[in-house]
């Protein structure tokens, strides 16, 4: 009896012979990002290896010079270094600053956290380039801090088109994203956790240290590789930022690309920043690992 | 030290990170609405001139209504492949389903800069160019189809299915069901990643500067080229537009799913 109802459901919910196979829902997506993103990805990968050939983009030989060319010119790794560095900075700098928003929104009362997420969000939405004008505005020799310096009798501070207007503009474009990841697993702390160390005699800070410190790390550390990937691949913001001054491994190979034409030097060298990022990557991943397995135990 | 003072020092700190996070954005719209060459205090008065300046440019005018074409048509065709790829995975999916996630959603771990080139050189390569709308609308959609999967994906996780069951023991079909219960119920996460999509195309910066034709510019490439060599507040007019444009899409998504839902997958 038990088992014809069974059957009965079984039945009722099985898909009629009419409806189409599933697949064809994933044929739209799979074909085009196929075609127009790993079929890209993998002709660019291809292009870094072959030779530059007379009066054409590339040739058909297949070469490491491109690889060698970069590696062995001491100019590139200067350039190098600083994405890095500045990408670094950036990261740490965002971490900072990001921490104390992240948990303001983490915490905040029910009807107030749409506002927190609002003002955090319509920035993220405003592209880099309107929000890197807003810094020429307030930073530049005629900007509004140097008009307030002057006025108390300071004189003038170059603020932009050094590396700290890029600096500056760096920390504000990529914010946003560090916030969002430490939100995201400060969210999953019960306030309660806080409240036993707290009612158990530790202070505000060894709380922080000791108990929401440890347990945001997942957070911090996507966070940190998030924002380190963006700010080392960031153009815009050191071109209107740095002017001239702040030369990074983007503006180079744009340069490269769009006005040399020199596609395989210039693949060669999209290939060589992401490399060395995937084995900075690798390596913090292998170290955070470690520090979360540390913890947990 | 107090908990007053603690606390006090705490708002303190978030209110001035939040300053800094805001105070170049309004900046650009005050400097739109100033009516002298350059903002400075007291401020010169309101006006409407770098406003009509920017309306009477016709660079400014032309890649205006182009990224708004461009946008329109990435929303769609995003929207639909997005929302599509979300079903098959949360639904029919088996064991590919994390190799799938992976590949949809990884234009967004890559620095889209990085895809440009890979789009510039591809494109070249197969003897297309960039002439025309087409490479753009191409290299836009690469990057919004995350946003759309990554939304409907979430709305269709929370989906209760015993509504659609109900619906088709009632004798609906498989088409009519969709059409009538499925969609209507996850309106809200289609619109939002279609907003989305919407905003990452009308903003989209690396990859338009790699896939631009002459004749074909975007609202934010014109701007950029503009500010390379000026100064004056018809860019920050130019702005002002993607500003509202921002605080639009995000108080939409506000209302219709609530900015929590797309920020880390619903309340907790």
């Amino acid at each position: 009896m038990a088992r014809a109802a069974e059957m009965a459901r079984l039945r009722v919910r099985r898909p009629p012979r009419s409806a189409p196979p599933a697949v064809l829902l994933l044929l739209p997506s799979g074909l085009f990002l196929a075609a127009f993103f790993l079929v890209p990805y993998g002709n660019m990968v291809r292009m870094s290896f072959l030779a530059k050939a007379e009066g054409a983009a590339f040739a058909n030989a297949v070469t490491l010079e491109n690889y060698l060319r970069i590696l062995q010119d001491a100019f590139y790794w200067r350039v190098i270094g600083r994405t890095f560095w500045l990408a670094g900075l950036s990261t740490v700098l965002t971490l900072l600053l990001g921490y104390p928003v992240a948990y303001a929104i983490a915490r905040a009362p029910g009807p107030r956290r749409p506002l927190l997420l609002m003002l955090l969000l319509a920035p993220l939405l405003v592209g880099a380039v309107v929000r890197s004008y807003g810094w020429m505005i307030l930073l530049g020799r005629v900007g509004l801090i140097n008009q307030t310096l002057r006025i108390l009798g300071v004189g003038e501070v170059e603020l932009m088109y050094n590396t700290f207007g890029v600096v500056i503009g760096l920390v504000h474009v990529y914010l946003p994203f560090m916030v969002l990841a430490l939100a995201s697993a400060l969210e999953q702390i019960p306030a309660e956790v806080e409240l036993a160390a707290r009612s158990l005699g530790a202070a505000p800070w060894r709380t922080f240290w000791r108990v929401t410190w440890p347990l945001s790390l997942p957070g911090v550390f996507s966070g940190s590789m998030l924002v380190f990937v963006l700010a080392l691949s960031a153009y815009v913001i050191p071109i209107l930022l740095g002017g001239n001054n702040v030369l990074v491994m983007p503006i180079l190979i744009v340069q490269m690309l769009l006005d040399a034409f020199n596609w395989p030097v210039g693949s060669a060298m999209a290939m060589v920043l992401f490399g060395l990022a995937c084995v900075v990557l690798l390596v913090y991943v292998k170290t955070a690992n470690r520090v979360l397995r540390w913890i947990e135990r | 030290m107090s908990t007053t003072v603690r606390r006090l020092g705490f708002l303190g700190v978030t209110v001035a990170i939040y300053g800094f996070l805001l105070a170049p954005i309004v900046i650009v719209v005050v400097a739109a609405f100033n009516a002298g060459e350059y903002l400075r205090f007291p401020p010169e008065g309101i006006s409407l001139r770098w406003f009509a300046k920017f309306f009477a440019s016709e660079p400014f005018v032309r890649s205006f209504w182009f990224s708004l074409k461009l946008a329109w048509l990435c929303t769609v065709v995003s929207t639909v492949l997005g929302g599509t790829a979300a079903f098959y995975v949360v639904r029919h999916a088996g064991r590919l389903r994390d190799v799938l996630r992976l590949l949809l959603v990884a234009p967004l771990q890559l620095p889209a800069i990085l895809t440009g080139i890979a789009l510039l050189l591809f494109f070249y390569s197969v003897g297309l160019g960039t002439r025309g709308m087409g490479g753009l609308l191409i290299g836009h959609t690469v990057v919004s189809v995350p946003y759309v999967f990554l939304i409907v994906s979430t709305v269709l996780l929370r989906f209760d299915r015993s509504l659609e069951e109900a619906a088709r023991s009632l004798g609906a079909s498989a088409w009519a069901t969709f059409w009538r219960v499925t969609l209507p119920l996850i309106r809200g996460g289609v619109i939002s990643g279609a907003l989305f999509a919407f905003i990452t195309s009308f903003d989209q910066f690396p990859i338009s500067l790699l896939l631009v034709s002459v004749g074909n510019t975007t609202l934010p490439i014109q701007l950029f080229d503009y500010l390379r060599f000026s100064f004056d507040p018809t860019a920050a007019a130019a702005s002002t537009v993607s500003v509202v444009m921002s605080v639009m899409v995000v108080w939409l998504i506000h209302r219709l799913v609530g900015l929590e839902q797309v920020t880390w997958g619903g309340p907790r």
